[in-house]
């Protein structure tokens, strides 16, 4: 059995509320059974103990239980309990232990000393960092410009999310802007938002599906939550006897997903909207479709006839009228006869799903949705083996914040990303459009920005856009962990605690459908000066006063966090249920997780909240955005809706009017770069290993990065072999990769995988800084890609860009 | 006596490298760094081979997992002038790092290539040393431990299918009077644990009703090299080979 001394024990009584669980965590069979124990008498005794907590490497929210022995972590192991990972981990989940105890970690609070970006800081206690940013903080609502603060954070779930948003809400600012990992599930969020109500990415029932249809989703590789998908895919192969799922990848780089695959589909660059449509074509044509569903479940699928008697077009002729696959073969590059082989496929190998990613251009949202039509046409939305939504723990709304005067007029002014204009009318927050915003001060001047988990200047699209932005803002605040890119560009920092030294929680990225919420908790003490950023916030609000104060009534994170989970224990019900809300937290903190499983399909007011309440092939939500934008921008003008829509659908450089613009059909791609002088399109990806290169320092994760092409700490350029061949260029040449924006050089592979005219490079490296092993490592390929976003969404478009390749 | 062996399902795995990582973490494998990577000195006891053949658009992947093979023949113990490699009772190929000279002629022995020659002494900056794993491993006929530990320039180490882990999980087993589960059994090597396609097993291959000897006389069983007459005790499974 599991020793934990008296000294152990007091240790981290002092350290939080956890060692109750900790010590009740020896006696919890179901984790230990898997374990190796205890060797009493072979070996020294030690202090041993598994904590549980979440994974932070990535937002997905694996359960971890971390091998501490005196004090030390000396392994990270998945939680058997956690539904989402079931005892298993990823290999970041594995390589957590080199972020927690990196050699670049900072550690305390730092005041820059010489210019920005010269590395020269000095040490500063925690009295006088938080002291100097509550001075500015109050002279910023002093003056009435709180909206003059904007605070730039990262894709991370839980409460620190909710917590960043509230402080915006208090403070006065309608400038929190995250910047997002990667853009994939935000599309696929809006999607769902366009054709089912709700705003979120989709779950998947695995264990009963039967055909895999993926329209450039990484599934194998970057996906969240990377662990559920791995192991769906371990069960779609050999999960059930005799029966083998079928999956066919269609996308226009050969990535180990691809490798995967039953079967490989390269397609041009930009065009699975309309290889979706094709095949939806041949569903309907051949009469392959779900009609029970459709009939019962959908919207806009046949032509109607609105309240006042006008007549619209259905999905149904739209897709007969145009998309022959003849006429689509040879937009997309695939022949005739496989277009019509998947869609007929697809249609009878039920249940199918199809999964796309395919934000990543220009037309992206459009060819989301012709993709997840095909999910509808052949019913695969709320059954068994299809399309699933996720069910959020069961929270109650936070109490409302208290608003002055000051607050009340900061949250009027308009955001400084444009989200929700005209520009970008369905987006939550655009984060690349804030450089524009700051350098004119359109409509107000920025004087901070807080980074949290946010590294605008390695991950936006033209980094020197911000980096030119940055040096226009007085105050830039940062609360990583480490010096990264931004970091070293701002002033002060304010350093937050990894992962496994603070509380947090997690909630499931959207996957099994049924709630699952992790507890991230302290596993060891924090090893240097370090805040969590949640009690940091909770410090700096309550020191602002007023109504700020009044709406953090909360002593520390932890006791929010607690506030907020006897919401979980009031509703009874899931994995732990308990008389008192203290037995409650005791038994979280052993478990380290919450979930209350089974999904129950078929709960069609929550899965169609439409307005129509059913599945809509016509978006009515799109349509009454776009209406509602143009309606206010005409009143504030003084001309006419369809005036301002027109002109709206025009900057937007959309092609489709009227109905078409509201059912799944076809734009064109926009690309940055004539193809005469940038003959190649620049298809970028994200490694298993690296993401998009926050865990750039981590030496595990450098020494497994390129698997498919052996290459190991570095970045390069895959080219297929042939067009290589044709310009001259030998595998391991040095190349310059150059577009309108600029050029970089990567050492050429070439690569079979790559189609003649797609030029590939993974993300993650390319760092101006964030540690020894990161820094100055290959080149950061978003440095020359252009800007380019998305028509609706507003999100950035990292494989629109064209480039040309020549030896350097 | 049991025969350790290992199967790893190639038609469940997904190169996701967790395994790789996993070993690196629970048996103080140093990282090389850039540097000594591209010398061809980095370690890695696990690692995924393979790669991507044929070309555009006619292409396919083989990628494939591989620890120690602990082989029932294996060619690394014969070369071995000073003895320092040997299979113990239970069919595991260990490495007596005290014994060993460094003359490298297993690693070049070795047609499996999962022997690793320590070119320095391990480093770990400040404070990774913190996350070294203090097990120890089983003594060994000299009077070293042939576990986790740290192991000092000029040895060679490779995999031991994580023995410290099994022999901690032996000794639990004895003292409750009871045998390993198989559940228990498959999950003791810690790239078995992380698996998140749940590829890989681990048990008694000489034990007819253990999951291990079901899966290795199936028919979609293979052995990498096989006509070496290595015997080695990992086994691969492959649909339609």
């Amino acid at each position: 059995m599991t020793k934990l001394s008296r000294r152990r024990f007091l240790k981290l009584a002092g350290a939080g509320a956890g060692a109750m669980g900790l010590y009740k965590l020896g006696l919890e069979e179901a984790v230990q059974e898997t374990f190796a124990q205890s060797q009493r008498g072979q070996e020294p005794e030690r202090e041993e103990v598994r904590v549980p907590s979440v994974c932070g490497l990535c937002p997905a929210g694996c359960g971890i239980l971390v091998r501490v022995i005196e004090g030390r972590a000396v392994k990270i192991e998945g939680n058997p309990l956690n539904p989402n990972n079931q005892g298993r981990l990823c290999p970041k989940g594995q390589a957590g232990l080199q972020l927690l105890y990196n050699p670049d970690r900072i550690k305390g609070p730092l005041r820059r000393v010489g210019e920005r970006g010269s590395g020269e800081w000095e040490s500063v206690s925690w009295d006088k960092a938080l002291g100097l940013v509550a001075e500015k903080l109050k002279e910023m609502r002093g003056e009435g410009q709180p909206h003059s603060l904007v605070f730039m954070h990262g894709a991370k779930p839980g409460l620190i999310h909710n917590l960043i948003a509230r402080f915006g809400q208090a403070f006065g600012t309608p400038n929190v802007v995250e910047v997002p990992s990667s853009t994939a599930s935000e599309s696929a969020s809006l999607v769902h938002y366009l054709m089912q109500g709700w705003r979120a990415p989709s779950g998947y029932d695995w264990t009963n599906t039967n055909y895999v249809l993926s329209f450039g989703s990484a599934f194998l590789e970057s996906r969240q939550p990377i662990v559920k998908m791995l192991q769906a895919y371990s069960r779609l192969r050999r999960g059930r006897p005799d029966h083998r799922s079928r999956i066919v990848q269609v996308e226009s780089r050969f990535s180990v997903t691809a490798a995967k695959a039953d079967e490989w589909i390269p397609i041009e660059p930009g065009t699975e909207g309309a290889l979706a449509l094709s095949m939806a074509r041949v569903i309907v044509e051949e009469g392959l479709y779900d009609r029970d569903f459709i009939e019962n479940h959908t919207f806009g699928f046949e032509d109607w006839i609105d309240e006042d008697g006008r007549e619209h077009i259905g999905l149904k002729t739209l897709v007969l009228r145009s998309y022959s696959p003849r006429a689509v073969a040879a937009v997309v590059g695939v022949p005739v006869e496989t277009i019509r082989r998947i869609a007929r496929e697809f249609a009878v190998t039920r249940p199918a799903v199809a999964l796309g990613d395919v934000s990543w251009q220009t037309n992206g949202l459009f060819s989301q949705m012709a993709i997840h039509a095909l999910n509808a046409l052949v019913g695969s939305i709320d059954v068994p083996g299809g399309i699933i939504r996720q069910e959020d723990p069961p929270f109650a709304p936070w109490p409302l914040t208290v608003e002055d005067s000051v607050t009340s007029q900061g949250l009027a002014m308009p955001r400084l990303d444009h989200a929700g204009t005209r520009k970008y009318p369905l987006a939550d927050g655009v984060y690349e459009a804030l450089p524009e915003s700051i350098l004119a001060d359109d409509p107000y001047p920025v004087n901070a920005i807080f980074l949290y988990q946010a590294n605008p200047l390695f991950h936006s699209p033209e980094p020197d856009w911000f980096y030119r932005a940055f040096q226009r803002v007085p105050l830039i605040i940062s609360f990583s962990s480490f010096v990264d890119d931004s970091t070293s560009y701002s002033d002060l920092v304010l350093p937050d605690h990894t992962y496994l030294e603070g509380w947090s929680d997690d909630v499931l990225v959207p996957s099994l459908g049924y709630p699952v919420l992790g507890l991230g908790q302290p596993v060891v003490q924090p090893l240097y000066d370090t805040k969590n950023t949640g009690d940091v916030l909770i410090e700096l609000a309550q020191e602002l006063g007023g109504t700020v104060a009044e709406s953090f009534p909360w002593q520390s994170f932890e006791g929010l966090l607690r506030f907020r989970l006897r919401d979980i224990f009031e509703a009874g019900r899931g994995s732990i249920v308990t008389d008192t809300f203290d037995q409650f937290w005791d038994e979280f903190q052993e478990r380290g997780v919450w979930s209350a499983p089974p999904y129950r399909f078929g709960d069609w007011e929550r899965v169609l909240a439409t307005p129509s309440g059913k599945f809509e092939f016509y978006s009515q939500n799109l349509e009454h955005t776009l209406e509602a934008v143009t309606a206010r921008e005409a009143a504030e003008k003084g001309t006419t809706a369809e005036e301002e829509m027109e002109k709206m659908l025009q900057e937007l450089g959309l092609q489709a009017r009227g109905d078409e613009l509201h059912v799944p059909h076809y734009e064109f791609p926009r690309w940055v770069g004539e193809e005469t002088e940038y003959p190649f399109h620049l298809n970028v990806y994200e490694l298993m290993s690296l993401l998009d290169g926050r865990l750039a320092n981590l030496p595990w994760l450098q020494e497994i990065a390129g698997l498919h092409i052996k290459e190991m700490w570095s970045n390069w350029v895959e080219i297929n072999p042939e067009t290589a061949k044709e310009r001259g260029i030998a595998d391991g040449d040095l190349v310059w990769v150059e577009s309108l924006v600029g050029r970089i050089q990567a050492k050429a592979r070439l690569y079979p995988g790559a189609m003649p005219e797609v030029v590939n490079m993974p993300l993650g490296q390319g760092h101006m800084a964030h540690g020894r092993w990161a820094k100055g490592r290959g080149a950061n390929p978003k440095r020359i890609i252009g800007n380019e976003f998305d028509y609706l969404g507003g999100l950035a478009t990292w494989s629109s860009t064209r480039v040309r390749i020549y030896k350097a | 006596m049991p025969r350790w062996g290992m199967i790893i399902d190639l038609d469940k795995c997904t190169a996701c490298q967790a395994c790789t990582v996993a070993c690196l973490a629970e048996n103080n494998v140093p990282f090389a760094g850039p540097e000594e990577t591209s010398m061809g000195r980095a370690i890695l006891w696990h690692e995924v081979i393979g790669g991507i053949e044929g070309e555009y658009p006619d292409l396919w992947a083989t990628f494939i997992p591989r620890p120690c093979m602990h082989c029932d023949n294996p060619p690394c113990i014969k070369v071995c002038p000073v003895g320092a490699t040997y299979r113990r009772e239970d069919g595991l190929v260990m490495q007596d790092y005290d014994q060993c000279i460094g003359c490298r002629m297993c690693i070049v022995a070795c047609p499996y290539e999962v022997r690793y020659f320590n070119w320095r002494n391990p480093q770990w900056p400040e404070p990774m040393d913190q996350y070294l794993n203090p097990d120890q491993g089983p003594p060994q006929p000299t009077g070293g431990r042939g576990g986790p530990d740290v192991r000092p320039r000029g040895v060679v180490e490779k995999c031991t299918f994580c023995v410290h882990r099994l022999e901690k999980a032996e000794r639990k087993a004895q003292q409750e009077y009871r045998e390993m589960s198989e559940q228990e059994l498959t999950l003791l090597p810690a790239c078995n644990q992380t698996c998140p396609a749940s590829a890989r097993y681990f048990g008694d291959l000489d034990n007819p009703k253990s999951t291990v000897s079901r899966l290795a006389r199936g028919a979609r069983a293979f052995r990498l090299l096989e006509d070496l007459g290595t015997e080695p005790k990992v086994i691969y499974l492959k649909e339609g080979r």
